[in-house]
């Protein structure tokens, strides 16, 4: 049956995608961010009446400030938040990411079953995996000044933000513009605007949610951007049930890769450097826009910083292990 | 090391008023410092202990003389009011300290007082003592994202480098 219900959903997918391309009903970015919003409301309202009585579950904290603390939370409504805000602001402000019974998870993720529960945040002993969903993050409001800064006369079509180590020096977002764009390259000022424009979504302070939603309803979010429906059926694939995790803030919608910071006033010091174009082997030209940022707990002097926002503009790639690993996968089924 | 401006141009304050007067405030010092050779590991509020560190590391200096020494004997006998210490000084701390050269004590500040005046407190100790180690605070560790950043940008710098360094060596040769 879930197989049929697959099947039906790619082949809407796919006929409701031919139908965007035809140039006459074009939607426009705002129309689309619209229908995206209501379908994943809905969607998160839906979740939410599965829960109609309220159950307890115990969440035993083992961090190291508040020995033996044992909360009584609320099943399915509760988030680490909620446990961190009976802890202190200071366990509100800084913690990026709760480690819930070792597994990450978000700090506005509702908490399922009775569990351990533990903060990260940027000044831990080994704060690798918060840096990556701080690196996820900032890609992601990258992606979603993008869609946003055009006119709504030029299509802007987003295709991934690939992870990159924090180490390379910058985030990115790889995107499709219009192809009457295609001569056009971004000079400073352009780039100073995305600036100004991801600083005003941080200083809205837009929260980060959370959704684990059927392969359908992603199909039916995303049946605008090829390359989204791609993700989302890639992304399904590799999960049993067919379940792809979305985040959602303020009205931008992406396919996750992991955990989010939870809100965007996590960011300090943001800069949107450079936009390189990469080369493919599609017709279409692939942009590959790059940020440079800082959260507000890491302050960095302003020679330092300068000096890492020109390397920033270097084009950075993907993790390079990852690709290792991916080549050996392919020796290995070579050989064999 | 001066660490700021603010606090190079002291305009002649070289030091913090202690106590009731000049001879309260060496009273006071001589107290705390009698304390810290009897204990080695003293807490106290931290402004106090700042003034006696420089009379620790210097009463070691003098104990480095030997007792035969009219000068470090004379230091002892006055700023050692319990005269049983005079003997641990010379025998026990001055021997310890033989192999270095200044920075015998360690000071680390430890949360105020929560009591009377909410005085910022520290706990200082001599160096090589029998207790259990003070927890140190941990340097930032090389992981934060800005170490993080900074790493790649050295390496950045180096291979650039090589890279030119190489090219030279390959000039030279042809």
């Amino acid at each position: 049956m879930a197989s049929f219900r697959v099947a039906c959903g790619l082949r809407r997918g796919c006929s409701k995608r031919f139908v965007s391309t035809d140039p006459v009903p074009r939607l426009s970015t705002a129309e689309i961010a619209q229908m995206r919003n209501e379908l994943f409301s809905k969607e998160k309202e839906r979740q939410l009446s599965l829960y109609p009585r309220i159950e307890k579950i115990e969440v035993k904290y083992v961090g190291t400030s508040h020995p033996g603390t044992l909360f009584i939370m609320n099943k399915g409504l509760s988030t680490p938040y909620t446990c961190a805000m009976h802890l202190s602001e200071w366990h509100c402000k800084k913690s990026v990411l709760a480690l819930v019974d070792g597994n990450l998870w978000d700090m506005y993720r509702p908490l399922t079953q009775s569990c351990e529960i533990q903060f990260l945040t940027f000044k831990d002993e080994d704060p690798e995996e918060v840096n990556k969903a701080y690196w996820r993050s900032c890609a992601m409001i990258l992606g979603c000044v993008l869609e946003q800064a055009f006119k709504d006369e030029y299509l802007v079509t987003l295709v991934r933000a690939p992870e990159v180590p924090v180490v390379s020096g910058a985030f990115c977002y790889d995107v499709i513009l219009d192809s009457r764009l295609n001569a056009w390259t971004p000079t400073e000022e352009n780039l100073r605007s995305f600036t100004k424009e991801v600083h005003k979504l941080i200083y809205k302070d837009l929260p980060f949610e959370i959704l684990d939603v059927d392969v359908k309803v992603a199909l039916e979010i995303f049946q605008h951007n090829q390359y989204k429906l791609d993700a989302v059926k890639q992304k399904a694939s590799q999960n049993s049930e067919g379940i792809v995790q979305l985040h959602r803030f303020g009205d931008f919608i992406d396919v996750s890769e992991g955990p989010h910071i939870p809100r965007t006033s996590f960011c300090g010091q943001y800069e949107v450097t450079a936009a390189h174009n990469l080369e493919s082997r599609q017709s279409e030209l692939i942009r590959r826009v790059q940020g440079l940022s800082l959260p507000v707990q890491l302050k960095l002097h302003h020679a330092v910083w300068h000096r890492l926002l020109e390397r920033s503009q270097k084009l950075v790639n993907e993790d390079k292990r990852k690709e290792m690993k991916n080549e050996n996968e392919v020796s290995k089924t070579e050989s064999v | 090391m001066r660490l700021s401006a603010a606090a190079w141009i002291s305009h002649g304050r070289l030091r913090r008023r202690l106590g009731y007067g000049p001879r309260s405030r060496l009273d006071l010092l001589r107290n705390l410092l009698t304390g810290l050779v009897r204990h080695e590991r003293i807490e106290a509020p931290r402004a106090r202990l700042d003034e006696m560190r420089f009379y620790a590391e210097h009463l070691i200096d003098y104990a480095k003389r030997g007792d035969t020494d009219p000068k470090a004997m004379n230091m002892a006998n006055f700023w050692l009011t319990e005269k049983d210490l005079i003997h641990k000084l010379f025998k026990v701390l001055a021997p310890r300290f033989q192999a270095h050269a200044g920075n015998y004590t360690r000071m680390l500040q430890i949360p105020n007082r929560t009591t009377i005046d909410r005085a910022k407190m520290a706990v200082i100790e001599y160096k090589g003592n029998p207790f259990p180690p003070l927890p140190i605070p941990r340097r930032d560790s090389g992981k934060t994202l800005v170490n993080q950043l900074l790493k790649g940008y050295k390496d950045d710098v180096f291979r650039t480098k090589g890279a030119q360094l190489q090219e030279g060596h390959v000039g030279t040769a042809v």
